[in-house]
């Protein structure tokens, strides 16, 4: 079991003619992903990495059955082909393209959340499910089955490269991952922190989550929340990082559009006290994420 | 970015709704002129985008011509959250009744409007029961019943509900035609005969939607900030319009360990071990390469920096790019720049797709120090630091 993907998530790629597709799409097959389909617009007919490309997101959907999108498309581009996928029938979608425009996020998450499919991203490099042998996206590269070992631990990250470092120490201390989501780094994306984990709380091959927290924002303030009130009673173990942003003024952008302080209660050490104070186990680094999660 | 507020002012004004006139002026002859064509009273305002403008005594009401020409002259030069006051804003000055507010932004998923019946104070001073929020459909946009439900409910009399309702939902449509990221209206004035004004006027676009808005990328249109950049930012800055795809930031601190970290949240780590370990970073970086052109641009800034002296090539686990990318970035840069890494230590944690190729390219110059494979971030943080501390006594 894992959420969001599984054996029999059917995956289109939209985009699928570009150079980080075709590289991607490479090594989602070599795993054992099912990509079925690949859509750009003008294409239709071509083959890529043995993939066949369709015109249309319905034409790949009515000819392959595809259920799920990997949205490659540039920024510029994102929100028609959300558009598209949803009103395609696509239940869950990954977005890569970074620093969507605002409007086109919103109205892209809109469509999505009113067709209840599942949007990940923006600035995702997708999910992977060990267990399953299925992913979407970058996520692990070429190495996805070293990164990623398969266990009982849920995994959510606003940080696609911390995702990796993060499975590849569980997968060192022989642990593994149920299902790792990279839930993306714009400031709107297309499920809330705590979204994800609310699905990790009703997977039966969930045991604990790993969550990955930056300043910035509320994900993580809406987790210590729900945490508190009991709505989330798995273990948590939380690496929020960015406490040097701390030393510098509010409104100093350092890495993830999102990762930006406003205020005093969304710096990486209010965040910390926050998780704690509501029950999860707040790690000081990455090596200690391991001993800080049961061993069942 | 925040539009100064002669070109928000402008832009408004361009799709039809109501503002009082008003023009820019770079001296007191120009502002008196302005203040002549305009007639009557005016207000004379400091151009830059600073908040609290009237409590530093950067607006002036004045009745005439000279007055605005002495007001314009008191206001010039002045030092306004950091940045000196180049122009100043010529005004018709109107007869207000009521103030309101309203202000477009967004919430977790959607856009949002905020409506309070207690405008042209700050926002931040009126108590929250006075302030009424509501979500906004991207996909149908904001209606002018909706609005009309927002504004009774904020206590706003029957009869200027229809005005104001339209108006409001105008401004919505303002609000998305120039990706803003925020638009505030304060105060939104009534005026003695019941017509409504733009007062003062704030207006914040996306950077990611430049594209869509050129107009705006010329200078002098948006606030520059208070921050001054460094020629090395500036290049960078230039470097991540100039070439296609992917993206490069850098910041400069005044620390001596150059940082080229990737991966948003990664580079947050390992800044903060650099600072754990007792190393002081020079820079933040951020990137995400899509050919070498960027990667290259970003470790020219760095070893042009004449503070670092020692430099963090520290990535997660490559899973989107080869690794050679980066080290072929890094070879161009050290040639361009004339550096030599058995001089200036730097420090290579690149794992992932095409590692051994980038290995063997990374051997061809003597003196990196490529991290064994399985290293840890941390591991590669401790070593740059060790190293900038042996070379620096």
């Amino acid at each position: 079991m894992s959420i969001l993907i599984g054996s029999d998530t059917r995956v289109l790629v939209q985009g699928a003619t570009g150079t980080q597709a075709r590289f991607d799409i490479h090594y989602c097959l070599e795993y054992g992903t099912r990509i079925v389909a690949g859509v750009t617009p003008g294409r239709g007919g071509e083959v890529v990495e043995g993939v066949p490309v369709f015109n249309t997101v319905a034409g790949a959907v009515a000819a392959t059955g595809a259920n799920a999108s990997v949205v490659y498309v540039p920024a510029r581009a994102v929100k028609d082909a959300v558009l598209e996928a949803v009103e395609g029938g696509i239940q869950v979608l990954a977005c890569l393209a970074e620093n969507v425009p605002r409007h086109d996020a919103a109205a892209a998450v809109a469509a999505a959340r009113a067709a209840g499919a599942r949007l990940l991203g923006f600035n995702t490099n997708g999910v992977v499910s060990p267990v399953e042998r299925c992913k979407l996206g970058g996520i692990g590269g070429d190495r996805a089955h070293d990164l990623y070992a398969p266990g009982r631990i849920g995994v959510c990250s606003r940080s696609g490269g911390m995702s990796a470092e993060i499975c590849w120490t569980l997968s060192r201390a022989g642990l593994g991952a149920s299902t790792c989501v990279s839930m993306g780094g714009d400031p709107i994306v297309g499920m809330r922190m705590l979204e994800i984990l609310e699905m990790f709380e009703a997977d039966p091959a969930t045991d604990a989550c790993v969550i990955f927290g930056e300043p910035g924002g509320t994900h993580e303030i809406e987790v210590a929340g729900a945490l508190r009130a009991g709505r989330l009673k798995k273990p948590i173990v939380a690496l929020i990082v960015g406490l040097f942003q701390e030393s510098y003024p509010p409104g100093v952008s350092f890495g993830h559009f999102a990762a930006v302080i406003k205020g005093e209660n969304d710096t990486a050490s209010a965040k910390r006290r926050l998780l704690a104070a509501a029950g999860a186990r707040v790690a000081a680094s990455l090596e200690e994420i391991p001993d800080l999660l049961p061993r069942g | 970015m925040k539009l100064l507020e002669d070109h928000a002012k402008a832009w408004l004004r361009s799709r039809g709704l109501p503002l009082p006139d008003g023009r820019a002026a770079g001296s007191a002859a120009a502002a008196a002129a302005a203040a002549r064509e305009l007639g009557g009273r005016v207000a004379v305002k400091a151009l830059v985008a600073a908040g609290r403008r009237g409590k530093a005594g950067a607006v002036k009401l004045v009745h005439d011509a000279d007055a605005a020409a002495a007001a314009a002259g008191a206001i010039l030069g002045m030092e306004l959250a950091g940045q000196r006051t180049e122009r100043v804003y010529v005004e018709q000055a109107i007869d207000i009744a009521a103030e309101l507010y309203v202000s477009f932004g967004f919430g977790r998923f959607a856009p949002q409007l905020v409506v309070s019946r207690r405008g042209g104070v700050e926002i931040e001073a009126v108590a929250r029961g006075e302030i009424l929020s509501a979500d906004i459909d991207p996909l149908s946009g904001l209606s002018s019943w909706r609005a009309a439900a927002l504004w009774e409910r904020a206590g706003v009399d029957s009869r200027l509900l229809p005005p104001l309702a339209s108006l409001t939902a105008r401004l919505y449509d303002a609000f998305q035609a120039a990706d803003a990221l925020m638009l505030e209206i304060n105060p939104l004035a009534v005026t003695r005969d019941g017509s409504l004004s733009l007062v003062g006027a704030m207006l914040e676009v996306d950077d990611c939607a430049l594209f869509r808005h050129p107009e705006w990328q010329a200078p002098g249109v948006a606030d520059a900030g208070s921050k001054v950049l460094s020629e090395r930012e500036q290049a960078v800055l230039e470097a991540d319009r100039k070439f296609a795809g992917g993206a490069i930031r850098y910041t400069e601190l005044e620390g001596d360990i150059g940082l080229f970290v990737s991966g948003g949240g990664a580079g947050l780590l390992q800044h903060d071990l650099v600072v754990a370990a007792g190393g002081r970073p020079a820079n933040h970086s951020d990137l995400s390469p899509a050919s070498i052109d960027k990667p290259a641009a970003l470790f020219d800034a760095i070893f042009a920096n004449p503070r670092v002296r020692g430099v963090l090539v520290g990535m997660n686990y490559l899973q989107l790019l080869p690794c050679t990318l980066v080290i072929e970035a890094l070879l161009v840069s050290l040639r361009r720049n004339g550096v030599d890494p058995r001089r200036l230590p730097i420090v290579l944690r690149a794992f992932g797709p095409k590692e051994n190729e980038a290995r063997a390219l990374a051997a061809t110059v003597p003196g990196l120090r490529y991290m064994p494979h399985g290293a840890t971030l941390g591991e590669a943080v401790r070593e740059i630091v060790a190293a900038v501390k042996a070379g620096g006594t």
